[in-house]
C-alpha cells in the first residue's frame, strides 16, 4: 500500500510537471521515446526449503519488496507495434529468513539475511491500441528478461545463521515477461506512461559456509509498477 | 512520419546508461566464506574460521536433551545446562601412523551466554571412544547417533568447559585410509594437533566473547582413556601446559590387556578392536602379519583388515557374516608342542584351553562368549603371541608382581612388541593432578589389569594424592568425595536391571537383564566417569 501510494504521488508529480511545459507546436511523428521513472517491485517470493548438511526442515526466504529508478528506452514500430528496453537502476534486494523462528537458537524468521543488486534487463515487444494520435494508448506486450545478480552480501545474521561468514551465489535467469500499460500524451514530446509487468525469474542459490554447500531454487516472480515520464524524439 | 535525425544520439546517451549499470554489475560479489589453509604442517587449522553447525542457548540444549528419555537421563546425570552451547565443526591437519599427512577433523564446543559461560574459560580436550562409524563427527550434535558428542557437550560444555575433540585420523573427512588405532605418539600427536588448531579458530569464531583461559584439562574415555594418557605424557614431556587430566576406563597397560585377552580373558566388543589394532600397528610398525592370513581365519581374512571403521553399522558386518559378533578365538583351542619345551608347551595348552564357566564367577561366562567357529583370529597367532608372552612375561599377567614393571626384556612377537610400545607404563608418571575412572566389573576394558595396573605402576613414583583412583562400581564407604556419584552409578544399574525386565525394556528374564546390563556396563559407566571429571576438574580450578 504504502509504495503504491508513492508510485501514485510520483505520477501526480510527473503530471504536474508535464502539464507545466508550454505545448509543443510540434506535429511531428516520433520513433523513440526515452522514459525515466520509479520502479516499485513487489516480490512473490516461492521457493524450496534450504537444502544441504545441517539445514534443519523448513529453512526458507523471501525478498523485500522496493522501489527504483525506471530507465527505459521504446521503439516505434509498423502496425501499432513497438519494442521496449525496461531497465531498472539495479536495486538493492534485501532477502528475509522465512520460515523457522530460529535456526538453533539463532533468530531466523524476519530476519535480512542477505542482500543483492540485481541488474534486470527486459526487452519487450508491445501491441500499442488506438491511433497514433489519441492521447491515450493502451498497450500490451511480451517479452524476455535477463536477470543477473551481483553485490551479493551476506549480513551478519545470515552468517549466525548459516553458521560463519558466507559466500552466496546465485544463478542468473532468463525468463518471460508480460506487461500492461497506458501511454498518456501531454504533447507530442511529452508523455506519461504506467504500467503493470510481470517476470518470471528463477534462481539457483547455492550458499558455502566453510565448504559447506547448501542449495535451493527460489522464484521471484517479480510484478512491477512503473509509473514514468516519457520523451519522444 | 519522419525520423529525428537526433534519434542516435540519445541512443548514444541511453548506451551509457546501460553501460553505467553493466559497469555497476561487475561491481564483484562482496560475500566470501572462510579461508582454507594452503599449509598441511600438522596443528594448522584447515578452514578459518571454522564452520559452526548449531548454536544452542542453555535452554534450548536443556529442551532438546529433555525430549527424549536418554536425554533426560543423561542431564540427571550432567544436570541442567547452565551455559549455551555453540558447536564448531574443525578441520585440522595432522600425521597419520607412519608420519602420513593427513586432514582430520573434530569439535569446538563453545559455552555462551552470560558472563559466567563467557570471557576466559578452560579447555577440556577430549577423546572418545572406540566407534566403528566411519562416519562420526563428534561436533555433530544435531545426530542423535553422536551420543559421546551430546555426553561431552552437556557435561562440559554447557557448564562453562570450552570442549576440543578430535574424530581422529580415518574417520570422517580424513582420507588415510585407516584408523592409527591405540597408537599412542599419532593419537596424542593429532590431540595436540587439534588443540593447536582450535586455540587459532576460537578468536574468529562466532562466539569469540569467549577466549582461552589457558588452563587445560585432558580427559576421554575407552580408546580416548588410552589416549588423554598418552597426551598427558606427551604434553608433559614437552613442556605444555596441562593443569589435570582424567583418563576414563582406558587400555593403558596394553601388553598386560593383550596377555589377559590372547591367555583366554576375552574382553567384549574384541572382534571389533582386534581389525583396528591389526591395522593400525601394521600400518605404523609393518610387523603384525606378512599376509592377513597370519592373523586372521580364512573366513574373514579377506575383509578383516580393512574392515573398520566403516560407513555399513557393525550389526550389519556381523549380520552379513563379515566378521564375528563374539567368536575372537577358535572354540577348538590349539595344543601346543614346542621342541625341547614340553614344560612350556603343557603349560601354554593349559593356558589357551577354552576358559571353563564358572557359576561362581559371572567373568568366565564372558571370557567363553569370545570362543566359537567361525572365529577370528587363528590359533598359530594365538600360539605365537602366546608364547612370546611366556617368555617375556608381563609383570601384571597372569600374576600381578610387586612394582608391576613391563616385560625384562622387550617382547618379540610383533603385535606384542607394538602393544608394548603403546603401553602407558612406560618409565613416566604424572606430574599434574590426574584422575583414573573406570568400573571394576567393566568386561570391556579390566579395570584391574589396566586403571589398578597404572596405580600400582605410579604407586611408588608419584606424590601422595597427585593421581587419584576411581571405581564407580564400588560401594562407596563414606558419602565424601566421590561416593555420590558411586551410589548414583550403583543405581542406575539397579533401575537399568529392572527396566529390562519391563515390558518396554523389552520384558527380558532376570538371567537376560543382568546379561544385558553386563553387556551395557562399559558406557553406562562413561557419564558417571565423566562426571566425576568434571568434578575433579572443578575442584582443581578452585585451588589454582
Amino acid at each position: 500500500m504504502k509504495t503504491t501510494i508513492r508510485a501514485l504521488t510520483a505520477a501526480a508529480a510527473l503530471v504536474a510537471l508535464l502539464q507545466a511545459l508550454p505545448a509543443a507546436a510540434d506535429d511531428a511523428v516520433y520513433n523513440n521515446d526515452f522514459r525515466v521513472g520509479l520502479y516499485s517491485v513487489f516480490y512473490h517470493t516461492s521457493g524450496d526449503d534450504l537444502q544441504g548438511p545441517y539445514v534443519p526442515a523448513g529453512v526458507n526466504f523471501k525478498a523485500d519488496n522496493l522501489e527504483t529508478l525506471y530507465v527505459g528506452y521504446v521503439r516505434s514500430l509498423p502496425a501499432n507495434l513497438q519494442v521496449e528496453v525496461a531497465l531498472g537502476y539495479p536495486p538493492l534486494s534485501k532477502v528475509e529468513g522465512k520460515g523457522l523462528a530460529t535456526v538453533g537458537s539463532v533468530p531466523y524468521n524476519g530476519q535480512v539475511v542477505s542482500s543483492a543488486r540485481w541488474l534486470s534487463p527486459t526487452v519487450l515487444l508491445e501491441y500499442v491500441f488506438l491511433s497514433p494520435d489519441s492521447k491515450l494508448r493502451p498497450f500490451i506486450g511480451v517479452g524476455v528478461n535477463y536477470t543477473s545478480f551481483y553485490d551479493r552480501t551476506q549480513t551478519a545474521a545470515g552468517d549466525a545463521a548459516s553458521g560463519g561468514p558466507t559466500r552466496l551465489s546465485l544463478s542468473s535467469s532468463v525468463g518471460p515477461a508480460g506487461t500492461v500499460g497506458a501511454t498518456y500524451k501531454f504533447t507530442p514530446r511529452w508523455h506519461l506512461n504506467m504500467s503493470y509487468s510481470i517476470t518470471r525469474v528463477n534462481s539457483h542459490v547455492e550458499t558455502d559456509t566453510a565448504g559447506v554447500i547448501r542449495t535451493t531454487e527460489i522464484k521471484f516472480g517479480p510484478q512491477a509498477l512503473v509509473v514514468s515520464g516519457g520523451y519522444s524524439f | 512520419m519522419r525520423k529525428s535525425p537526433r534519434s542516435l544520439g540519445y541512443i548514444g546517451t541511453l548506451s551509457v546508461i546501460l553501460s553505467a549499470a553493466l559497469l555497476a554489475a561487475c561491481g564483484g560479489d562482496s560475500s566470501t566464506t572462510s579461508t582454507v589453509s594452503n599449509s598441511t604442517t600438522p596443528g594448522t587449522l584447515a578452514v578459518d574460521p571454522p564452520f559452526r553447525i548449531a548454536s544452542l542457548s542453555a535452554s534450548a540444549l536443556t529442551s532438546e536433551l529433555s525430549a527424549s528419555a536418554t536425554g533426560a537421563q543423561l542431564l540427571e546425570v550432567t544436570g541442567t545446562p547452565t551455559c549455551g552451547v555453540d558447536f564448531y565443526y574443525i578441520k585440522f591437519w595432522t600425521q597419520g601412523g607412519s608420519k602420513e599427512t593427513t586432514e582430520s577433523s573434530g569439535a569446538l564446543m563453545v559455552p555462551t551466554g552470560g558472563a559466567s559461560c563467557t570471557g576466559a574459560r578452560p579447555i577440556v580436550l577430549y577423546a572418545h571412544g572406540t566407534n566403528a562409524n566411519q562416519a562420526l563427527n563428534i561436533a555433530d550434535i544435531t545426530d542423535t547417533t553422536n551420543t559421546e558428542g551430546i555426553l561431552v557437550a552437556a557435561m562440559f560444555a554447557a557448564q562453562g568447559y570450552i570442549v576440543v575433540a578430535p574424530n581422529y585420523a580415518g574417520y570422517d573427512i580424513s582420507t588415510l585410509g585407516y584408523h592409527p588405532f591405540l597408537n599412542a605418539s599419532q593419537q596424542s600427536g593429532e590431540m595436540m594437533d587439534i588443540l593447536t588448531a582450535a586455540r587459532t579458530a576460537l578468536p574468529g569464531t562466532l562466539s569469540s566473547a569467549t577466549t582461552d583461559s589457558g588452563k587445560l584439562f585432558i580427559t576421554g574415555y575407552s580408546e580416548g582413556g588410552h589416549v588423554a594418557m598418552a597426551t598427558e605424557r606427551a604434553m608433559l614431556a614437552a613442556k605444555a601446559t596441562v593443569t589435570a587430566a582424567a583418563p576414563m576406563s582406558g587400555p593403558y597397560a596394553l601388553e598386560a590387556f593383550g596377555d589377559a585377552i590372547f591367555y583366554g580373558d576375552v574382553d567384549i566388543g574384541s572382534t571389533e578392536f582386534a581389525p583396528l589394532l591389526v591395522n593400525s600397528y601394521q600400518h605404523a610398525y609393518s610387523n603384525v602379519y606378512s599376509a592377513p592370513t597370519d592373523v586372521f581365519s580364512a573366513t574373514y581374512a579377506a575383509t578383516a583388515v580393512t574392515q573398520l571403521p566403516s560407513t555399513t553399522p557393525i550389526d550389519t558386518l556381523f549380520e552379513e557374516g563379515l566378521l564375528p559378533e563374539l567368536a575372537l578365538f577358535d572354540s577348538t583351542a590349539p595344543v601346543v608342542d614346542i621342541p625341547g619345551e614340553a614344560a612350556l608347551s603343557a603349560g601354554l595348552t593349559a593356558a589357551l584351553a577354552v576358559p571353563t564357566v564358572n557359576p561362581a564367577n559371572p567373568e568366565t561366562a564372558i571370557f567363553a562368549l569370545g570362543f566359537g567357529s567361525p572365529y577370528l583370529v587363528t590359533n598359530d597367532f594365538r600360539v605365537s603371541y602366546a608364547v612370546d608372552a611366556a617368555t617375556n612375561p608381563d609383570g601384571a599377567v597372569p600374576t600381578p608382581t610387586a612394582g608391576v614393571p613391563l616385560a625384562a626384556k622387550a617382547p618379540t612377537q610383533g603385535l606384542r612388541l607394538d602393544l608394548y610400545t603403546n603401553d602407558m607404563r612406560t618409565g613416566w608418571a604424572p606430574t599434574v593432578p590426574t584422575l583414573l575412572c573406570g568400573g571394576d566389573a567393566d568386561p570391556t576394558v579390566f579395570f584391574s589389569v589396566n586403571t589398578e595396573t597404572m596405580e600400582a605402576y605410579w604407586s611408588t613414583q608419584v606424590a601422595e594424592g597427585l593421581v587419584t583412583v576411581l571405581d564407580v562400581g564400588a560401594t562407596p564407604t563414606s558419602t565424601a568425595g566421590f561416593a555420590p556419584i558411586q551410589v548414583a552409578f550403583l543405581t542406575s544399574q539397579a533401575e537399568l536391571l529392572a527396566y529390562y525386565q519391563t515390558a518396554a525394556g523389552g520384558g527380558l528374564s532376570l538371567a537376560a537383564a543382568t546379561a544385558a546390563v553386563v553387556e551395557n556396563y562399559h558406557s553406562n559407566v562413561a557419564p558417571f566417569c565423566a562426571l566425576a571429571a568434571r568434578s575433579f576438574f572443578d575442584t582443581v580450578l578452585l585451588g589454582s
